[in-house]
């Protein structure tokens, strides 16, 4: 698949946008204008992929959320995209009703039942306007996108399908049947718009294989349709080397429950821990100066400024999964060269200004004249520079405000030998007690890390002083019972604690020296080095996509939707290393894997791995959802 | 490839026909349980659906074909318009550069035609009561079209400068061919004048009856000369002309950027000048209310002294008194 999961949506979407027609390439062609209708769920897969600008381009003069007061425009197309849901249907009938727009194209996220799509022929039929619905179409896009390669599955309902509801003990079969089919629907649409069947993996005995056989089955019983397939014309069609089919390995949160809690350092997982960050909008709060308020007066109002971190951002696009001093360099580069080109543009000014004096040289004013024209036409890229710029700046200086008052540097660095089982420098205990490093979500956070990676569990003494000293610091302990309670169940004792051999090297005073030079000064923030090493979900992945034997992976089942009998053998039929796989984790993913992930994927030329999840929670998130089940 | 899957894909996520079946079954069903007939209420929506249609977009349609018309006109006479001329082509297709220069002028009277009808539409639009939608949409839509009537603008402006620059590379092509003929002609005039002395002295008899009504060989050459210098410096003036014109152009199209920031500008400065008005107002009411407060606290000094001092005068009154 040479086209990214990003552009393949962005493609349908725009397709859609141009009445199921695909789109013309002429630059002056006539402007059709249109309305798009959306509701919540169609709203968070658009706005990550295209922006209001692009959406003017194509024509959209309106785009209104289905569930708003809306007036009647005439002589407009409108264009629908909503969830096939009983009050996005009403709603529909209700606007037929009213005849707000000329005519309609009805674009349902996921398919539509029978019984549904009949009520709005009989509301069509009511209103007399069966001739206005002009198109009606499944559009299989019930996904986000939010980078090239990393997709979640909904933002409006995530509590719906998040690691709490599949977790929680009291849940109900029904309950359970009704997250697994919206999983799989998700899924489906997924593999629906890559236009790819893959081939399954996942581990037994989790909500991982209980997805993994619905999901089996519905695109089983999609290819078998022959009629009606989804899937036809694509074994031939998607892209150059295509003959092989992509792995597609299903994981269980529970496989690995220290990642969302982990510390970190890259720069995209730090503004996802840090601040508030989602469907690619970042949330900043400005204060407004640093100067001491005088006596008397008002409290300074911080502001809050959003930023969109989109795809045609370079800056952000190379150093999304760096660490976080090489950010710092990279904008003060920036800044740099920037400003080089400002003084070139401005030199130009002076340059015409002696020109105006001397008016007999024609030739001379040729040169000007090419040269005014090259400084006029890459002043809208130079401005575009800084505004980026000045977005990065914004953001990193808040990161670092709150990396300097947590002492986030600290606790990574700790976090990190634990998970490595290097030894110590501080027992854990100094940390905890420590009262200004980090909020005591971080004193948890790390607590529940050592908890997780550690071989056998502390003994009752120490527990009951770590209680103590945790309890000191204000943190609520519920998270530990689930932790307890987690540990008891899963099997694999041994595997969690392997989290592959990482170091962590404090780079020495030299580095601390070069950094003061820049603007952000780091003074006090250890400037870590990031080794490579894998997590859990990237070593499965390796030895799932290189066929290495391994007692983790070895009894993992699988499915090939495309053999005639589905069989319940787990011997794979295929000896050769996969190129492209998907990861999916059932119950929540983070950044921190995803960075893990790509970076695997550098590592090794030609190989393609997609990451995708259920639901996208930094840590804090996650220990409130941790908290929920410790309190039952 | 993967547009031809695609295609595939979305035909086969194409309900449309499934939605016509399901319409038919509701249809036959409300008939078979003897609901209300639609057929009678078809006839009088349909009159209903005859209604006139909003000006708005009828005009703004129109605009829209306009300059669609503009624009096949332009791409028509394209590539006539800018083969200026290489000797090579057959003279068949050629433009006479007033024809050209013809193109020129319609094209921009139509443009400008179109802009003010943009313009028009805008101000009607303005004037007019709708809901805030209506208005948005309406106003996104006069930002369409005119992006569009910027599109053709480009494409005519692009041509223009395309035609400028052949016709300015012509000349200087051609500037070097006068040399050359000069060049040549100076040999040939070496030629010749290696060849007149010869017949000269041939005609000599001959010419020499003539040399008091023509002019003597070398005043010929002088002459000669003189007007190879003149057709030289005429040309080289033509050519300079060309060039300018060329900048000119390009500077106009520079205008117009700098003119739409200054406009843009505008509005920010006005919104400027407003808050400092604002400003200054305020500061001079505050410095009014300072200076009232100032007058109030010396007064109030003033009534506190006299109130101390009365007292300390009826103090020695009464004491006096006493005593």
């Amino acid at each position: 698949m040479a086209a990214s999961v990003r552009e393949k949506q962005t493609a349908a979407l725009k397709r859609m946008l141009n009445f199921n027609a695909p789109p013309l390439k002429n630059t002056t062609a006539e402007p059709v204008w249109k309305v798009l209708i959306y509701d919540r769920f169609g709203q968070d897969i658009i706005s990550p992929l295209l922006s209001v600008k692009e959406l003017r381009d194509i024509g959209i003069t309106l785009h209104l959320l289905l569930h708003s007061d809306r007036d009647p425009i005439p002589d407009v197309p409108a264009i629908y995209f909503v969830m096939p849901t009983e009050e996005n249907i009403d709603r529909i009938c209700q606007d037929l009703r009213n005849q707000l727009y000329e005519s309609y194209y009805l674009n349902f996220i996921s398919a539509i039942s029978r019984s549904k799509l009949e009520d709005i022929a009989s509301a069509a039929l009511a209103a007399n306007a069966v001739n206005l619905v002009t198109k009606v179409f499944d559009q299989y896009l019930n996904f986000i996108t939010l980078e090239d390669d990393m997709f979640i599955l909904c933002n409006q309902n995530k509590e719906h399908i998040s690691y709490h509801a599949i977790n929680k003990p009291d849940i109900m079969d029904t309950d359970m049947d009704g997250i697994m089919d919206t999983i799989v629907d998700s899924l489906f649409c997924f593999f629906v718009t890559l236009g790819a069947v893959p081939i399954i993996r996942c581990p037994r005995g989790n909500a991982a294989e209980m997805v993994a056989v619905k999901l089996d089955k519905k695109l089983r019983e999609n290819l078998r349709d022959a009629r009606n397939s989804l899937f036809t014309g694509d074994t031939v069609g998607t892209g150059q080397f295509s003959f092989q089919r992509p792995l597609f390995v299903l994981a269980d949160r529970n496989l690995d429950l220290a990642t969302p809690l982990h510390h970190t350092w890259t720069y995209q997982a730090l503004i996802h821990d840090v601040l508030d960050f989602h469907l690619n909008r970042v949330s900043v709060e400005e204060s407004q100066g640093s100067e001491a308020s005088p006596a008397g007066a008002r409290p300074k109002k911080k502001n809050k400024k959003s930023y969109d971190l989109t795809a045609a951002d370079k800056f952000w696009q190379k150093h999304k999964g760096s660490p976080f001093p090489e950010v710092a360099e990279a904008v003060q580069e920036e800044l740099d060269t920037y400003r080089a080109q400002e003084d070139e543009v401005k030199r130009l000014k002076s340059i015409m200004g002696l020109e105006g004096e001397d008016d007999g040289a024609i030739s001379m004013l040729s040169d000007n004249t090419a040269k005014l024209t090259s400084a006029v036409s890459s002043l809208p890229e130079l401005l575009e520079k800084k505004r980026l710029i000045d977005l990065h700046t914004n953001v990193a200086t808040a990161v670092l405000d709150h990396i300097k008052s947590r002492k986030l540097d600290v606790y990574f660095e700790y976090e990190e030998k634990l998970m490595s089982k290097s030894t110590l420098d501080k027992s854990l205990l100094d940390i905890i007690s420590d009262p200004d490093a980090g909020t005591a979500e971080d004193k948890m956070r790390l607590f529940l890390i050592y908890y997780i990676t550690s071989q056998q569990p502390p003994s009752e003494a120490d527990l009951e002083q770590y209680k103590k000293a945790l309890v000191d610091a204000g943190c609520d302990l519920s998270p530990l019972n689930y932790i307890k309670q987690w540990k008891a169940f899963t099997k694999m004792a041994a595997t969690p604690a392997n989290y592959g051999s990482s170091g962590v090297k404090p780079m020495g005073l030299f580095s601390r020296v070069m950094n003061t030079g820049s603007q952000f000064v780091m003074e006090g923030v250890k400037n870590l080095v990031l080794k490579q090493h894998n997590l859990p979900v990237t070593r499965i992945l390796d030895n799932l996509m290189e066929i290495k034997s391994n007692p983790e992976t070895d009894d993992y089942r699988y499915f090939d939707p495309k053999m005639l009998r589905g069989s319940e053998s787990s011997i794979p039929r295929s000896k050769n290393p996969f190129q492209e796989a998907i990861v999916f984790v059932v119950g929540g993913g983070n950044y921190i894997e995803y960075q893990n992930l790509v970076d695997y994927t550098k590592a090794r030329q030609g190989k393609r791995v997609l990451y995708g999840c259920s639901e996208l929670f930094n840590a804090a998130q996650f220990m409130k959802q941790l908290s929920q089940l410790g309190q039952k | 490839m993967t547009s031809r899957a695609a295609t595939c894909q979305s035909w086969l996520a194409d309900i449309t026909l499934l939605f016509k079946a399901s319409v038919k079954t509701v249809k036959t069903r409300n008939k078979a349980l003897g609901l209300l007939d639609c057929s009678s209420r078809e006839e009088a929506c349909g009159v209903k659906r005859a209604r006139v249609r909003d000006s708005f977009s009828g005009r703004a349609r129109e605009v829209i074909s306009n300059i669609s018309k503009l624009k096949e006109f332009l791409l028509q006479h394209r590539k006539e318009y800018v083969n200026a001329g290489s000797v090579m082509c057959s003279d068949v297709s050629r433009m006479t550069d007033s024809e050209r220069d013809q193109i020129d002028q319609d094209a921009q009277i139509f443009m400008r035609t179109c802009a003010d009808a943009i313009g028009q539409l805008r101000s009607e639009m303005g004037k007019q009561v709708v809901s805030a939608q209506v208005k948005d949409h309406r106003a996104a839509v006069l930002d369409l079209i005119e992006v569009y009537l910027r599109g053709v603008c480009k494409l005519y402006s692009e041509q223009r400068a395309v035609r400028v620059k052949r016709v300015v590379d012509k000349k200087r092509l051609s500037r070097l061919e006068p040399e050359q003929i000069s060049h040549n002609k100076q040999q040939s005039d070496g030629e010749e004048n290696s060849d007149k002395p010869v017949s000269d002295s041939n005609m000599d008899l001959w010419e020499d009856n003539r040399v008091d009504d023509d002019l003597s060989p070398e005043e010929i050459q002088m002459f000669e000369q003189e007007n190879q210098r003149l057709v030289g410096e005429m040309n080289s003036l033509l050519d300079e002309v060309r060039q300018i014109e060329g900048k000119v152009v390009e500077i106009s199209r520079l205008q117009e950027i700098f003119s739409e920031k200054v406009l843009q500008q505008e509005t920010e400065i006005d919104n400027i000048h407003q808050l400092v008005v604002g400003a200054t107002e305020n500061v001079k009411e505050g410095n009014e209310d300072i200076r009232e407060a100032i007058k109030n606290n010396a007064g109030f000094r003033v009534w506190i002294l006299f109130f101390l001092v009365m007292c300390s005068f009826s103090l020695l009154f009464l004491d006096w008194y006493d005593g």
